[in-house]
């Protein structure tokens, strides 16, 4: 019996592939399209990064890496044993540049965002009545065309929210890349699992430490 | 106007038929025999009663209720193990500790769909009420161990924590913990998760340093009965968690000696659940299936809310779920005796030659009528 991981083939990519490789594990490469790649002791899932956490956790793939900004937004029911380090972003709330955005004093603002569930609750946690409009890309154009006065995403470097005209007005969550684990596979083949795990941590500590 | 709904199926709800019915009702049967076989005695419980009856954070939410006509508020059943208590409480008052019940029925609560969990589930499960506790203990898992032997469920795991070990660190936190940050921290836990512990426990100022390292060491102490004695140390400055973990110490070894150790691990990090749990918790897991199969614990402040105090523990199954595991497995439904045609003559002639063959107990299919 081998693992099944499921990883995504966005952005995580690299950061993946690193680490499996300093840690001597198989990574597929050169497969082209192939979505479902089995090497050895480990069979690689390549799916959409909102997905993954929903593969590991109905149990089709005992493993995965996805980033913490995925795992708050589906908020799906998986361990996460170790933080991987990689991957860094944080999500935010931003708002033309200069004029700020401060959802409290309106009484009816929109905010845009591919992160409607994390963008809701955020808003709601503090009650604020905030009305969300899911987009499923290019959020950061939605405030300049008129279709929300601010966006909730994630930024790396934020160059893209200056390239709009944005600037960060709070940031919602830290986030990076996760190995999170299913429940049932955690106990059920504890023994690979754990496995895996020491294997992981242990190559993503060496690669920090570098 | 919207189209009528007669043909479309609420969100929630499935329908059996056939092979998949006879699945569950071999299911229900096998389980049934087992409770038996411990003596526990089924109980009823009524379909709808008092919302009141199922109070508390966890389930209040969930659950399905409407207004009678006489203005009270009443809830279809979101569990059983409330209505029991308050059988126990009310009608059994008379009945001597311990008692020993068990269930087998439809619940309904709001939940999203997700493999085997729909909005109606089947639970099958009992309750212990009274007696001396570490013995339920023990019991109450054996009897779990049993039914998923019984139903020839390949790699179950039975996973055991302890509702002492969270509430005993949170204890010895003291006012530096609160409110949404302990809900926060049980969430980090539950995922086993020691970066988002650190990192939460980082941001709240003066939880001592001892209690918070061994906080994130709960997200990884799991495992055999070692573990225990693992965490022993870890949580050696904090009373509550230790006299958490002897409870779990006494009942591991009781499951041992009975030779059931194979089936156990200790898992500190399982700290969720129902809001009534107080000490022993468990959840059953299967390689074959994502979720769990099943479920239960140690509730011994529920039955005072009716009037009876007595510590209680109670143990259910998801006959939704293990019928989905049993699928998986490859394990067919037991299927039924061929039938036996009978038709032919005047009606009365083929009906009485039914009736006869009936008396013999064979399967008929009375096709007289029917075309060949």
């Amino acid at each position: 019996m081998s693992l099944t991981l499921a990883l995504s083939k966005g952005k995580l990519l690299a950061g993946s592939e690193e680490l499996f490789k300093r840690a001597g594990l198989p990574f597929p490469n050169g497969e082209g399209r192939k979505l479902v790649v089995p090497t050895g002791e480990l069979r690689f899932l390549f799916v959409k990064d909102m997905d993954v956490p929903t593969y590991v956790e109905y149990g089709v793939a005992d493993c995965g890496i996805a980033g913490r900004d995925v795992l708050l937004e589906t908020g799906a029911d998986v361990l996460e044993p170790l933080d991987l380090g990689f991957g860094r972003c944080r999500v935010v709330v931003a708002g033309p540049a200069g004029r700020g955005f401060a959802p409290d004093s309106a009484s009816s603002t929109r905010v845009a965002s591919k992160y409607a569930r994390l963008a809701a609750s955020h808003f709601q946690g503090r009650g604020l009545g905030v009305e969300v409009v899911k987009l499923a890309g290019s959020v950061e154009i939605a405030p300049g065309l008129g279709l929300a006065h601010g966006i909730v995403d994630v930024v790396e470097t934020g160059r893209t929210l200056v390239e709009n005209g944005l600037e960060v007005v709070e940031i919602v969550a830290e986030s990076s890349a996760r190995l999170i684990v299913n429940r049932a596979s955690f106990h059920a083949r504890r023994a690979e699992v754990q496995k895996l795990v020491d294997t992981l941590r242990e190559a993503s500590a060496r690669g920090q430490a570098l | 106007m919207s189209a009528p709904r007669l043909a479309q199926v609420p969100p929630g709800v499935q329908c059996f038929v056939g092979d998949e019915a006879r699945r569950r009702r071999g299911v229900e049967e096998q389980v049934v025999a087992v409770f038996e076989g411990w003596d526990y005695e089924e109980i009823i419980p009524p379909l709808f009663d008092y919302a009141d009856v199922f109070a508390g954070e966890a389930l209040a939410s969930r659950t399905y209720s409407f207004v009678a006509r006489d203005g009270s508020v009443l809830a279809l059943r979101p569990d059983f193990t409330s209505l029991i208590a308050k059988v126990a409480a009310g009608r059994l008052r008379g009945r001597k500790a311990p008692l020993r019940l068990y269930y087998s029925g439809e619940v309904v609560r709001y939940e999203p769909v997700k493999a085997g969990r729909q909005n109606e589930l089947y639970q099958m499960g009992l309750e212990h009420l009274g007696g001396d506790a570490r013995a339920a203990d023990a019991e109450v898992l054996a009897i779990a161990a049993e039914c998923l032997e019984r139903l020839g469920v390949k790699g179950f795991v039975l996973a055991l924590g302890h509702v002492g070990v969270f509430a005993g660190l949170v204890e010895a936190a003291g006012s530096s913990l609160a409110g949404d940050r302990i809900e926060e921290l049980r969430d980090r836990v539950e995922s086993k998760d020691p970066a988002g512990v650190r990192q939460l426990l980082q941001a709240a100022a003066g939880v001592p340093r001892d209690v918070a390292a061994a906080f994130e060491r709960l997200t990884v102490l799991g495992g055999g009965s070692a573990t225990l004695s693992e965490a022993a140390a870890v949580l050696a400055f904090c009373a509550p968690a230790r006299a958490a973990l002897e409870e779990l110490r006494a009942v591991t070894d009781a499951l041992e000696a009975a030779g059931l150790g194979r089936h156990v691990a200790i898992d500190l990090a399982e700290v969720r659940g129902l809001d009534y749990y107080t000490g022993l918790v468990f959840r059953v897991f299967v390689r074959d299936l994502g979720f769990e199969v099943g479920g239960g614990g140690r509730y011994d402040s529920l039955l005072g809310r009716f009037g009876r105090p007595l510590p209680a523990v109670g143990f259910m199954l998801g006959l939704d779920r293990v019928a989905l595991l049993l699928e998986r497995q490859g394990r067919a439904p037991s299927s039924p005796q061929a039938a036996e045609a009978v038709r032919g003559g005047t009606l009365g002639e083929a009906l009485a030659r039914a009736v006869a063959r009936r008396g013999q107990g064979v399967r008929v299919r009375f096709g007289n009528g029917e075309p060949r």
